[in-house]
């Protein structure tokens, strides 16, 4: 127990409160700790639009990952519940993307989603005698959800094999009950199916606002560091690492932290009085 | 459990106490961050000819390679935990920064020693000084120039091979230049590229390349807004203040320029966040024409597309001009230094001084420097490299005669096609704006992001923002 607990000390308490620590101060490398500066960090970082613009960038990927992430994997996991042939195939293949090394992956959706004539995307368009669009950096939408379907693509095999495993645990007696009793399809997976997976929704949800919000090398690959769709550990990371600006890095570090205890104890909070209520 | 314990503890202390050594006994080691990779075998088979010959010629020495390339999301980490080379290449953006977080060494009275100091080029030598002291030494310069890629030219009628030797030339029979001279001819020539390579080929070819993301946008963008007639940083003689000038009409003027190639000419690349390793990805796979390139970077396309050295051209950067039809022309200067880690002593900075005189980077004019300099260029030449003369970074009559004269025997480029830029340097060079350069830059790479995004955008108010933002945030620190 106790190499654990120190491990952990030494690897995470130890750096997260240091973290704490640099950002009320003017340190001009990590060695060197200057004055006590209070918040003035944390004013600046506020001040400068492009944090604020990432904050806010950081926001429309939890958004549009709850809309695009969250709900696909449920729906792939309750149709291939619902798969009598060929199970495994359709199982391994939702998978796939899983086991292609992040970086791979993005690289893939680079050639995707070139803006020039010669991207993939707009070679098809080419094909049917369309004009080729500006996919990841058009006026009259956002680059941020074409990210996530990339997120997606890549994560929700793996999420769908989770709820599937919880789905496979279910008793059809259930639903034949429920049958009997004349309800509907949409009446059974509102009254059988999704009880039995609240607790997986729950966490995985919890999971993926986190994820989420540490997207960083997706945007960093298809977008560089375009304003549009710049995340918060992109800024994070070139302020305390490429600038060496560890102070105003420490501080961004804390503000994330914050910003995700905060998501993490509204929806524990939430969901513990529904659960209450059902009780 | 305990004896398991008990051995790491001991190894760690043993590794620990190990790798504190910098030197043991009389012989000082000298970790050297520019050495080859082990991959380019010819490169690291001359270092390690001159690491012998320099160790022969001084004992109390012991050369290590230990290859970095500069790069800033590794240098922090090297840095804080002890790793860096004594001495290592950057750019000459990084200075001031890596000055005021403590990571580099102020090497002034080892340069008086070495009567190095006065011999260093003045505008190199001013960028590495900071309250009267130096803290590298130049390996060589830079200006920004316009990179013409002469095989889209030919095929757009632009140019031909007039005195038929084989190469695309640049000006015409009377010496007239044929490539854009004015920051109006550029706007047409890459307007009539683009619209040439896609209504003749059904190419899409951009006619000129602008960069918008990693602070490249707005380091080329403030060469564009001197050439339209100001500053992007002005100093007040009242006040005795610095302040931001990025909404200057010049610097609203060079962005509606850049504003109206991409919207009205149709002439940049249809991808609007491009850093600077992608001018040569464009130039080298024939998508571009034009791009603004630093001079030391000249072979990239070379070296990482096979662009055939013959279809390279390289020009002045086009003169401008204000709204009273003054004109201006201006090259943004700068180059590659040698920085030397704070942790080092006095005894690894001198031995590092003196190993630059066997690899030809010194002031020094010896036999040995001169077949440094000779291996060098024929190394480069055996593997295929372009070879164009460099931007010096010593100034001494005697030390400008030796290297002028074997560049002379080794440059292997049309220099027709490259010397207007060489001359052009000597009366435009104009070195970076004074204070948080690149703070500023980031600033401009967003606004140019959203004019080569936005068609309704407006430059105007776009760069009133910017001018705002860098003022409060970082002008006013100047004037504390």
């Amino acid at each position: 127990m106790l190499p654990s607990v120190l491990l952990f000390a030494f690897f995470i308490w130890v750096p997260l409160l240091k973290n704490v620590y640099f950002s009320f101060f003017d340190i001009t490398n990590y060695s060197t700790i200057g004055d006590f500066v209070g918040f003035d960090n944390y004013r600046a970082i506020f001040q400068d639009p492009t944090f604020t613009r990432a904050l806010w960038n950081t926001v429309q990927y939890i958004l549009w990952s709850l809309l695009i992430g969250f709900t696909l994997p449920m729906i792939l996991a309750v149709l291939l519940n619902e798969v009598v042939h060929f199970k495994g195939l359709f199982r391994t293949a939702l998978n796939i993307p899983n086991f292609v090394p992040g970086i791979a992956a993005t690289a893939i959706w680079v050639y995707f989603f070139r803006s020039e004539q010669n991207g993939v995307l707009n070679s098809i368009l080419a094909n049917f005698g369309l004009d080729q669009i500006s996919w990841l950096y058009s006026p009259s939408w956002s680059a941020i959800p074409l990210i996530v379907l990339t997120l997606t693509w890549k994560g929700a095999g793996a999420t769908m094999l989770i709820y599937l495993a919880q789905l496979q645990t279910i008793d059809n007696v259930y639903y034949e009950a429920a049958r009997i009793e004349g309800a509907t399809a949409f009446q059974r997976i509102r009254l059988v199916t999704m009880p039995a997976v609240f607790q997986n929704i729950k966490t995985l949800f919890i999971l993926q606002v986190i994820a989420v919000f540490q997207v960083f090398y997706e945007p960093l690959m298809l977008t560089k560091q375009s304003i549009y769709s710049v995340s918060l550990l992109q800024i994070l990371y070139k302020t305390a690492v490429q600038d060496m600006e560890v102070s105003k890095g420490a501080a961004m570090g804390v503000v994330v932290s914050l910003l995700l205890f905060v998501l993490t104890f509204l929806y524990l909070r939430g969901t513990r009085s529904k659960e209450r209520g059902e009780e | 459990m305990k004896k398991i314990l008990l051995m790491t503890a001991l190894i760690f202390l043993s590794v620990t106490l190990f790798a504190c050594g910098g030197s043991t006994s009389d012989v000082t080691t000298v970790t050297i961050g520019f050495w080859p990779p082990s991959n380019l075998t010819d490169d690291v088979q001359m270092y390690e000819d001159w690491e012998r010959m320099f160790e022969a010629d001084h004992p109390e020495y012991d050369i290590v390679g230990q290859p970095y390339t500069y790069s800033t999301d590794t240098f922090a980490a090297l840095a804080n935990t002890g790793n860096l080379p004594v001495v290592f290449e950057t750019w000459f953006t990084e200075p001031e920064k890596l000055v005021s977080k403590g990571y580099v060494r102020d090497i002034t009275s080892q340069l008086i020693e070495l009567g190095w100091l006065d011999k260093m080029d003045d505008e190199m030598r001013a960028e590495l000084t900071f309250d009267s002291k130096v803290y590298g030494i130049p390996r060589d310069g830079y200006g920004l120039g316009l990179f013409l890629n002469l095989e889209i030219f030919e095929m757009v009628g632009l140019m031909s091979d007039i005195n038929n030797d084989g190469i695309v030339d640049i000006v015409d029979e009377e010496g007239n230049p044929l490539y854009p001279t004015t920051m109006d001819e550029l706007y047409d020539t890459a307007s009539y590229i683009s619209q040439q390579m896609a209504s003749v080929y059904g190419e899409e070819v951009a006619g000129l390349v602008i960069l918008s993301a990693n602070k490249n946008g707005g380091w080329q963008f403030s060469n564009l807004a001197w050439n339209f007639g100001e500053s992007l940083q002005v100093y007040n003689e009242t006040t005795f203040e610095w302040h931001a000038n990025l909404n200057s009409s010049a610097a609203i003027r060079a962005l509606q320029w850049i504003y109206d190639l991409k919207w009205q000419a149709e002439a940049l690349p249809s991808t609007p966040s491009l850093t600077y390793s992608d001018w040569y990805f464009y130039i080298g796979n024939n998508m571009a024409a034009m791009a603004f390139v630093g001079s030391d970077a000249i072979n990239l396309p070379v070296t990482n597309y096979d662009m055939n050295k013959d279809y390279i051209a390289y020009v002045p950067m086009p003169a401008g001009s204000d709204e009273e039809g003054n004109t201006y022309q201006k090259t943004l200067f700068g180059g590659t230094p040698y920085m030397f880690s704070a942790r080092a002593t006095d005894e690894q900075i001198m031995g590092a001084l003196l190993f630059m005189e066997y690899i030809g980077r010194s002031p020094e004019t010896s036999d040995i420097s001169e077949q440094s300099m000779i291996r060098g260029q024929t190394v480069a030449e055996s593997k295929g490299m372009t070879i164009v003369p460099t931007i010096k970074a010593w100034k001494s009559p005697e030390y400008l005669a030796m290297v002028e004269e074997i560049e002379a025997r080794y440059v292997n480029v049309y220099m027709p096609n490259f010397q207007d830029f060489y001359d052009a340097l000597l009366t435009t060079k104009n070195p970076e704006e004074p204070y948080y350069a690149q703070e500023m830059y980031e600033i401009l790479d967003s606004v140019i992001q959203q004019v080569l995004t936005d068609e309704n955008a407006n430059p105007a108010a776009l760069l009133n923002a910017a001018n705002t933002t860098f003022e409060t945030n970082y002008m006013s620190e100047v004037n504390k």
